[in-house]
């Protein structure tokens, strides 16, 4: 389903950053430059059931995810971020992103909770729908959309 | 002073839910659940002015919560503060008889506008 396009998506990560971590808007750009990877990946992830089933996913390094965090608990820059707060504080971005692309489809559907780890476990069959890479103050995020065929 | 009931699983949205109830003024007193079960025993042990609720929490998600409150006699203003917000969860909200959902990400300016008629 083509419903989910990149400009979007970078829509939604815009609305999302300025209104919940940086209180201004442009704080998120497209990436420029090769393909991110990572070193210390961090995934946060909401699955969407439905008439259409997916998933909505968020990639990070480490670091930049404690920096979210750190934002979003408007906590001073040297500050350490709990673990639990960390997940709790990543995975909510998730869900944000998730919920909004789930506004965007024709057909209604629910959110799963967000989940967090390393990497986001194998969806067979999945299909990338769109991917998005992004700068939050220049480090790279990664957005990506996809279909799960029959995902419970 | 409002007395508000805050009630989301993530700990960091109750946190900014609150940040940006001050930003949008009012004097709030807060308290907190971390689902909808405890909102309902919060609800039962003392009634607030309004509760804001997530939708998708577990134990007992958003609009369990609003249809056990207005089952038990409870008319508490309730507004949804959600991921989501499509026609249809906005619907399934008014019937169930929730004064208002605020989509997530929002400003202190959303919650101003709808936070006003409740008080007014």
């Amino acid at each position: 389903m083509s419903v989910i396009a990149g400009d979007d998506v970078h829509a939604i990560a815009e609305e999302v950053f300025a209104a919940m971590v940086d209180g201004e808007p442009g704080t998120v750009v497209p990436w420029d430059g090769p393909a991110p990877t990572w070193a210390q990946p961090l995934v946060a992830w909401v699955d969407l059931h439905g008439a259409w089933s997916g998933r909505a996913c968020l990639a990070t390094e480490l670091p930049t995810a404690h920096a979210l965090a750190r934002a979003l608990l408007t906590l001073p820059a040297d500050e350490e971020v709990g673990e639990a707060d960390l997940v709790d504080a990543f995975g909510e971005m998730a869900n944000v992103v998730g919920g909004n692309i789930k506004s965007l489809l024709p057909v209604a559907g629910t959110l799963g909770l967000p989940q967090v780890a390393p990497e986001a476990p194998a969806a067979p069959g999945s299909r990338v729908v769109t991917e998005v890479a992004l700068a939050w103050h220049g480090r790279p995020l990664v957005l990506t959309v996809l279909t799960v065929p029959g995902a419970p | 002073m409002i007395r508000v009931l805050v009630a989301d699983d993530s700990r960091v949205m109750r946190q900014i839910v609150i940040r940006t109830l001050r930003q949008a003024g009012y004097d709030w007193d807060v308290r907190e659940a971390a689902d909808g079960a405890q909102a309902l025993e919060a609800v039962r042990a003392d009634e607030p002015d309004v509760v804001l609720s997530d939708w998708n929490m577990p134990e007992m998600t958003g609009i369990d919560l609003l249809r056990a409150l207005r089952a038990e006699g409870f008319e508490t203003p309730f507004g949804f503060v959600t991921s989501e917000g499509s026609p249809e969860m906005r619907a399934m909200a008014d019937e169930a008889g929730a004064l208002f959902l605020i989509a997530k990400p929002f400003t202190p300016e959303s919650f101003r506008e709808v936070i006003e008629p409740v008080l007014a």
